[in-house]
């Protein structure tokens, strides 16, 4: 009989590799038997590859309790093959970038999935939202919201970072004072969470490209 | 056919009433044939300040319930032969008494006799502005040089460009103190106009004399010796297509005298 799950030593560590053609009891059955094998006392992390199969959110949780109930085994990471069409519509819209081209005004909300480029000034009381990052062609003077969705390594850059309100996912900025004093030039300026996790802080915007430097896209070049 | 325009500025008290009558009678004084539509139901002034308060028998809700004819509730103002109307808002009801539907049929009607049609918003962004914009071909937002003012510009710009029959708001920027906005204590006109990044219409200085002649029932357009008729007048022209060059605060002080001794100074 063939066999439907692989323990495999690789560079990056052990891999359980399930069977993506078998019925989906069996696979686990079969998962249960081997884990549970006195030979594997030692705790170690494993990465699971699912291959072609897709599997549910309760299902992939059962995988994962099968083997962490049944052995010192940790899943550390889990790969699959494929994803459902909603999540991948999800991923193209996340990744997307959207443009406004206007003046958000006071009591306007502008929304969007991914990315957000204003054109265009936010005056105070007008509010950006975005799932990733926002930037302002602009004077941004209203409300900023980045990385709305949980997206915590989210920024806002702005032509004049000059906002009453910076937030980016769970964390709110109200600009003091001391922040707004930094602004006194027309300097082109981003705001990102601070590696403490704690805190939104404002850098020039120069310094971007070494702070988030996977916002950089672009390949090639000289 | 004539065009209706809206007079509106989110905040009260920045001179919405002031400058519909003003706006109003300098158009009838320069041959235009105006009809002063006051929205503001429950809280009329716009009667008081052109002084036709004891002029009236019927008013707006009495049209819009068929009660009467439009030009039964119409007030001639007879300083200007047939040239200026009012249409009175209702004092004894509230704003929820009519409805955007009424207002533009209305407003439709008017202009087929009129040349302008000028609404007096109320303040607020509720019922009472949305009946004033219904039939707006235009609009006008009134600010002051006050924070608080322009963000109430701002907020109504917004609604504003969101209505489709509407053409782009433009500015006013009432009650100019010169003195404050050279100190750097009031916000100047450009900061002003690059923040609503609007048109500019016009300006109106600040002037006391709009006080005491909205209390004497006059409109101050009428004395065009004064400053803030000069920049009703000049907005009025500006309507009417001519292009006038913004007055400059500083001419006033100086005078003919210094401008023909600049001249000469060349």
């Amino acid at each position: 009989m063939k066999n439907l799950v692989y323990i495999r030593g690789t560079k990056e560590g052990l891999v359980l590799q399930l069977d993506d053609q078998c019925a989906y009891t069996d696979m686990l059955n079969e998962l249960k038997a081997k884990v549970s094998d006195p030979a594997l006392d030692g705790s170690a992390e494993v990465q699971l590859h699912l291959g072609y199969r897709y599997c549910t959110e309760a299902q992939y949780k059962e995988i994962v309790a099968t083997i962490q109930n049944n052995s010192h085994l940790r899943v550390s990471k889990m790969r699959s093959e494929v994803i459902s069409v909603e999540e991948s519509n999800k991923r193209i819209q996340e990744r997307q970038s959207e443009t406004y081209v206007g003046i958000v005004r006071s009591g306007q909300v502008v929304k969007a999935e991914g990315d957000l480029v204003v054109v265009g000034d936010i005056n105070p009381n007008g509010r950006v939202v975005a799932g990733g990052n926002i930037y302002v062609l602009g004077r941004l003077k209203g409300i900023a919201h980045a990385g709305a969705y949980g997206n915590r390594e989210a920024v806002i850059a702005a032509s004049w970072l000059e906002a009453t309100h910076l937030m980016i996912d769970d964390l709110i900025e109200t600009m003091t004072d001391e922040l707004s004093v930094l602004s006194e030039q027309p300097e082109m300026e981003c705001a990102y969470i601070h590696s403490n996790g704690q805190n939104i802080v404002i850098d020039r915007l120069q310094e971007l490209r070494y702070i988030r430097p996977q916002i950089s896209t672009f390949k090639g070049g000289s | 056919m004539g065009e209706a325009i809206v007079i509106t500025s989110g905040k009260g008290g920045v001179g919405k009433t002031t400058t519909t009558a003003n706006l109003g009678t300098a158009l009838a004084l320069q041959g235009k044939k105006v009809c002063l539509i006051d929205t503001d139901i429950g809280l009329r002034n716009l009667d008081v300040i052109l002084g036709l308060e004891n002029r009236i028998i019927y008013d707006l809700v009495d049209v819009l319930e068929g009660r009467c004819k439009v030009h039964q509730a119409l007030v001639k103002d007879k300083r200007f032969e047939d040239m200026l109307y009012l249409l009175p808002a209702a004092q004894t009801t509230d704003k929820n008494a009519i409805n955007p539907e009424q207002m533009k049929e209305l407003v439709t009607e008017l202009k087929k006799d009129y040349d302008f049609v000028i609404i007096d918003c109320p303040a607020g962004i509720e019922q009472g502005y949305k009946n004033a914009v219904a039939g707006a071909d235009r609009a006008i937002v009134v600010t002051t040089p006050e924070i608080s003012a322009v963000r109430d510009a701002d907020r109504i710009i917004g609604l504003l460009e969101l209505e489709e029959n509407i053409e782009p708001p433009k500015l006013i920027i009432n009650r100019i103190r010169q003195h404050l906005m050279k100190a750097g204590e009031a916000l100047d006109i450009n900061e002003i106009t690059t923040h609503l990044s609007i048109d500019l219409l016009g300006i109106v200085a600040d002037d006391e004399s709009v006080i005491s002649s909205s209390n004497r029932g006059e409109p101050v357009v009428m004395n065009p010796a004064n400053p803030a008729a000069m920049g009703y007048r000049n907005i009025a022209r500006r309507l009417l297509g001519e292009s006038v060059p913004l007055m400059t605060m500083d001419k006033q002080n100086t005078g003919v005298f210094s401008k023909i001794k600049a001249i000469f100074a060349k």
